[in-house]
């Protein structure tokens, strides 16, 4: 009777977990119950999420946050909610009818859609049907969640649009090349994990880091880190920053920039229901990348290091329990940044994206792919190699030290030389200012190092 | 885990293109990190050296021998015909950029509003845009790509490497700024339009044979019969598109706006490196891809060249500029050169009519180069003169430059004496062999009022008086004079002995296209 | 059966959309209706076993070149009727017939077309679609996958060619335009300041309230000029229907100076 039962279908403690082969043979009603299932979750974690999002920030601000309504301020969010549905829909007189009502929708469904090929646990027994915890999968799952994104942008530029009025479409165009941008370097980012994995499917990406294998370097056998958030960790960097951009959070969330935009690309959405798709589709998101994290560079719903040393750890339903967690410190990582960080500039934020995020971006898969294949290879190449990135590295950094060295220097010597100008005639060019040599002056030339940056 | 084997790349034969496009991408470095005062400095050597280089590897790969099979995994066909393309194409675009390379034929900041502030500003400043080295390697590399690609998908992206880079080049004049961004425009446009049909083709192409493989489609014609709908139409799809790069009736409406809008040595370039190797890739899609459904195809391409050849001709006497005036004897030129695509027959008459419009292609870029170039010495306040009525008179007032641009155009009108003589013969020759008796008596009929337009130019030079406000002739820097004089040289020696061309194009398409 | 039930929901979709798209009289639409068909021809990509291609047209097509298409559209305003004034008499019916003409023809062609038998998607997927395009891409058309990149090389030396102004003089910083403010305030005495908010120390804040100076005086500045005008015309109207709370400002001014 043992040929009857798949190696892949029925997992030992040590399986890697589902495989590519494993999708596809779920009865509908298997597939139904998971589809409610992640959409009850993701609904009632953006429930949660406001909610502890307001807590949490409200107490890392030295404020209680809600907490009338319901226990610990518990309901808040659904008295919202509530609040949201009820209220009049205020439709303005000018706008693009079709549009503005689209716009919401295209908005949230693809951010739902996104989140079909995350997957939650290994394979699993409900109600008899062995299934994994993910409702697909594909070969090229991941893509389908840059593809979701993509198409979701289309509803902030379309919201913009469709509001007729110029703080919004000025908010939606900045918005959308903010996540167009962003999203080029998440995508890079991405490659690493790919060149590592050599998949695209998330449940073999996941499957991918339960085990690291090992670095020969000589008779020594290195075992190396399986979670690529530490093998790879330029690559995780660049993704939690590009997941704040994607997402426009704060400090990248200047689609939403009060200051400036009223409130962005939907400015023109009274707080009704549809303002709530967009909330909606905001925390969604945030879930979403917060969950590709996971599941590409925190090893998925594999437990981590001290709880992975039980064997019941990756069988069965506690794999959940891992993944939740760690979709849950993400998500307060969010909000710790959001209490800790101020708002970036427009014109600092694409510099970043392009000019930063990109470069470095290629420049480390260069690295990488070369690293795989020399290491394919077997071929001492390795180490030399990495000393020569090491060293280029390093003399790139001496490089630019010293230049920026230069130039601080240079920039105090000059301010240093308007001071001395200016302490002769006190109202040289007019400039309305007491003498400059008063004493509180006094070591004002030392905070010469601050940077000057050019205006928008 | 499944393994990729790697693939063979023979780098030796495809060693020309390789170097001619590793030149581009370091010339797009030099923009990126040398400073302004050294970019010109640089690309000068870089652009001829390579293009040199690549020349002295065509060379070596024609002593080493020819290959007899395609390189790249079966993407690049280096052979025969090949080989003298690319030696060819890499002479003319060698001198096309000793012409390229003289100062001020190029706007100094192509972003800015013409005749605006902006624009006066960058010029007295000294702004130049050297990106156009670069550019001009990428477009020849795609001319070198084009004639020897193997399959239809990379024939499509040498196109689109060959004709990008050009589109851009001819928005770039530095005078009559809104003539040349118009062409750049018309021709992106039209260009665009007629690699969508090529695509059109190749798509329906691959659905008749399964492959986009010029050898597998000519195999499939055998195999698969009853599918005649998909492989005509696709063939027909192609077809335009390719016609439209060689500038054939009806697709023709674009060469005398473009030629006539864009810098004179981009135009120089395109009159003869694309007009080469678009007519290569023409002749290995019809003679080795459809080669064997020639009975289809050729009364097509009768109507086709003697259309080409009328309108050519006839349009070019209407022409009251000398750039559109040579545009359209340009047109001529290309049925001319039809007529040699049609006497196609057994492989002795192809090897013939190969080595006819392989020698006729070369001698005739040789002179339009020669031509153009002497377009760019003739100045007004405003730039080149281009209106016929402005030239009356030149060879009183120049007699040098106006009889070497005489010389040129008795070359083109195919004079005795001339190398344009000896590459229409042959042309001539091998299509009356070829049984097309009827088109090349329209040949000589289109060639006859050609001459009238040629030598109506040359009477205007010669016998008229010249006007008291007339061009001033510019002392030619040492690029254009080499230029012309190589021109002019090539086509004395290659009108008076002609042999020694004559054989290599023959040894050359002894071969024919290896498939 | 699926994939048939797909193909003829998505067909009607995409050739609707694609007819919207000639037709349609504001540019957004038409763009939003190409964004419809490459949608619709990526769900048939991904039906027809070819999940790859599907998500790269969406995330190159639909993410992002069509997403260019809709910034174009936005900022310059196309929807402006053009200009349709025909410089080439008659143009528009020759192109239309000709137009037409191909259509039948290729309508004909193709009416009649019998296609060899196919290879199979189960034989080319036999390795899995992703590494089976892989290996197609790295090895029989590698060549042309290489230079392709000359193309996009080219792609983007001419974007800059054609787009990049060269900065002449460096970009003001912020201290320099403080700087400049200043400059000019020593030579005419103007405001260096931002401007003052509507409403400070007024009665209401609301943007058409003129702010009052520490003298009580109202500040002309704090208003936007056409706003101001549109208080003074409101002024004028309801200047019957005060009572004492809403007292003009004038005449708060005028009070307050008198006692």
């Amino acid at each position: 009777m043992t040929f009857l039962v798949s190696p892949v279908a029925n997992p030992g403690p040590t399986s890697p977990g589902p495989t590519l082969a494993d999708f596809g043979h779920d009865p509908l009603w298997i597939s139904i119950i998971k589809a409610v299932f992640l959409f009850v979750f993701l609904m009632v974690g953006v429930l949660m999420g406001v909610w502890t999002e307001r807590k949490l920030i409200s107490r890392m601000q030295h404020r209680y946050g809600p907490n009338r309504a319901g226990k610990f301020g518990l309901l808040q969010t659904v008295a919202d909610g509530l609040k949201m549905g009820l209220k009049e829909d205020l439709m303005p007189r000018k706008v693009d009818k079709l549009l503005y009502f689209l716009a919401p929708v295209i908005i949230a469904v693809p951010a739902f859609l996104a989140f079909s090929v995350i997957p939650f646990g290994p394979v699993v027994s409900m109600f008899g049907v062995k299934t994994p915890l993910q409702l697909t999968d594909l070969p090229v799952a991941v893509l389908l969640i840059l593809a979701m994104a993509s198409i979701g942008v289309y509803g902030i530029v379309l919201a913009g649009w469709a509001s007729r009025s110029p703080y919004a479409i000025l908010g939606g165009l900045r918005s959308s090349a903010q996540v167009v941008s962003y999203e080029i370097a998440m995508g890079l980012s991405f490659v690493a994990v790919f060149l590592y994995a050599g998949t695209l499917s998330t449940s073999e990406i996941v499957a991918k880091q339960a085990d690291g294998g090992s670095f020969a370097l000589g008779s020594l056998n290195i075992p190396l880190p399986s979670w690529y958030a530490v093998l790879l960790i330029p690559s995780f960097l660049i993704y939690v920053l590009t997941m704040l951009g994607e997402t426009n959070r704060v400090p990248f969330d200047l689609p939403e920039g009060e200051g400036e935009l009223v409130g962005g690309f939907h400015t023109e959405y009274s707080s009704s229901l549809k303002f709530a798709m967009f909330m909606l589709a905001e925390y969604v998101n945030v879930f979403v990348v917060s969950g590709v994290a996971t599941t590409l560079f925190l090893g998925g719903w594999r437990a981590p290091w001290p709880i992975s040393l039980w064997d019941g750890a990756n069988v069965g339903w506690w794999p959940m329990l891992w993944f939740f967690a760690k979709l849950v410190l993400l998500f307060c990582f969010f909000v710790w940044v959001r209490a800790s960080l101020p708002r970036v500039r427009y014109d600092q934020l694409m510099h970043f994206g392009w000019k930063v995020l990109i470069p470095l971006n290629l420049a480390w898969i260069l690295m990488v792919a070369s690293f795989r294949a020399l290491r394919v290879d077997n071929s001492p190449l390795v180490i030399v190699l990495m000393a020569i990135v090491v060293v280029g590295a390093l003399g790139v950094y001496f490089r630019f030290d010293t230049v920026l060295q230069r130039r601080r220097e240079q920039r105090a010597a000059q301010e240093a030389e308007e001071f001395d100008q200016l302490r002769d005639q006190p109202t040289a060019g007019g400039f309305p200012v007491p003498a400059l040599d008063l004493p509180h002056y006094h070591g004002a030339t030392t905070g010469l190092n601050r940077k000057e940056v050019p205006s928008a | 885990m499944n393994t990729i084997t790697a693939p063979a790349i023979e780098y030796l034969q495809l060693a020309p293109l390789l170097i001619v496009f590793g030149a581009g991408i370091l010339g797009v470095l030099v923009e990126a990190f040398a400073p302004r005062y050294l970019r010109r400095a640089m690309h000068i050597p870089l652009t001829l050296l390579s293009l040199a280089g690549a020349f002295a590897l065509v060379i070596v790969q024609t002593i080493k021998g020819v290959p007899t099979k395609p390189s790249a995994m079966g993407a690049v066909a280096v052979d025969g015909p090949t080989l003298f393309i690319w030696g060819t194409i890499l002479v003319l675009a060698f001198i096309s950029l000793l012409l390229l390379n003289d100062e001020d034929h190029f706007v100094p900041a192509a972003s800015a509003v013409p005749g605006s502030a902006e624009e006066e500003r960058a010029l007295i400043e000294g702004n130049v845009h050297t990106e156009v080295y670069p550019l001009a390697l990428f477009a020849i590399g795609g001319m070198l790509l084009f004639p020897a690609s193997n399959d239809l998908l990379i024939m499509f992206v040498a196109l689109e490497v060959m004709s990008l880079p050009l589109y851009l080049l001819c928005g770039l004049a530095r005078r009559r700024r809104l003539l040349s961004q118009e062409s750049a425009m018309k021709y992106f446009l039209l260009g665009a339009f007629s690699s969508a049909f090529f695509l059109y083709g190749t798509a329906l192409l691959y659905g008749y044979a399964g492959s986009v493989d010029l050898a597998k489609i000519s195999t499939a014609l055998s195999a698969n019969v009853g599918q005649d709908a998909l492989l005509f139409t696709g063939a027909a799809l192609l077809g335009v598109g390719l016609l439209f790069k060689i500038g054939a009736a009806p697709f023709q409406a674009w060469k005398p706006d473009v030629y006539q809008g864009a810098p004179t040595p981009v135009t120089a370039l395109m009159a003869s490196g694309t007009l080469v190797a678009a007519f290569g890739a023409l002749l290995r899609v019809f003679w080795v891809a459809i080669g064997e459904l020639d009975w289809d195809w050729s009364p097509i391409m009768w109507g086709v060249a003697i259309l080409t050849m009328v309108v050519g001709a006839i349009l070019a006497i209407t022409q009251t500029d000398i750039k559109r005036m040579l545009a359209y004897s340009s047109i001529a030129h290309a049925g001319f050169l039809l007529v040699g695509v049609v006497a196609i027959g057994d492989a002795k008459q192809n090897a013939t009519a190969l080595a006819a419009i392989l020698f006729y292609l070369a001698v005739y870029g040789i002179a339009s180069i020669g031509a153009f170039a002497i377009v760019t010495m003739v100045r007004d306040a405003g730039g080149e003169a281009w209106h016929l009525s402005r030239w009356a008179g030149l060879g009183k007032r120049s007699p040098k430059l106006a009889g070497l641009f005489a010389f040129f155009l008795l070359a083109f009108a195919g004079i005795p004496l001339t190398s344009g003589f000896f590459g229409k013969y042959a042309v001539f020759q091998a299509a009356v062999a070829g049984g097309a008796v009827q088109l090349v008596v329209v040949g000589v009929v289109a060639s006859a009022v050609a001459a009238f337009f040629y030598v109506r130019v040359i009477v205007l030079m010669f016998f008229n008086d010249p006007a008291p406000d007339g061009p001033t002739v510019v002392l030619p820097s040492w690029g254009t004079a080499s230029v012309v004089g190589f021109a002019a040289l090539a086509t004395v020696v290659l009108g008076v002995f002609p042999q020694p061309v004559l054989d290599l194009a023959q040894s050359a398409a002894g071969s024919l296209f290896v498939r | 059966m699926g994939e048939t039930v797909t193909f003829w929901v998505l067909a009607v979709a995409s050739v609707a959309a694609a007819l919207g798209l000639v037709f349609s009289r504001k540019a957004v639409y038409s763009a939003l209706m190409l964004g419809v068909v490459m949608l619709s021809l990526a769900v048939l990509y991904a039906v027809q076993d070819a999940p790859f291609l599907a998500a790269v047209q969406i995330i190159v097509y639909t993410g992002a070149v069509m997403m260019l298409f809709l910034f174009v559209l936005m900022l310059v305003g196309v929807d402006s009727s053009d200009s349709l004034v025909e410089t080439l008499r008659g143009q528009r019916f020759w192109a239309f017939l000709a137009g037409l003409g191909f259509a039948v023809l290729l309508a004909l062609g193709f009416g009649n077309v019998v296609f060899a038998a196919p290879t199979g998607l189960a034989a080319v997927n036999q390795a899995g679609n992703v590494p089976s395009l892989a290996e197609a891409i790295f090895t029989r058309y590698v060549f042309a996958f290489e230079v392709t990149s000359a193309l996009l090389i080219t792609a983007a030396l001419g974007a800059m060619v054609l787009a990049h102004r060269e900065r002449a003089e460096a970009k003001a910083t912020q201290k320099d335009l403080s700087r400049a403010r200043f400059v000019a305030f020593g030579e005419t005495g103007a405001n260096p300041a931002s401007l003052p908010g509507p409403g400070t120390y007024a009665r209401h804040n609301a943007i058409d309230m003129p702010a009052l100076l520490p003298d009580g005086s109202i500040s002309q500045l704090s208003v936007n000029r056409h706003l101001a005008r549109h208080t003074e015309e409101l002024l004028e109207e309801r200047s019957g229907e005060l009572d004492a709370s809403e007292t003009p400002v004038a005449e708060i001014t005028e009070g307050e100076n008198s006692k």
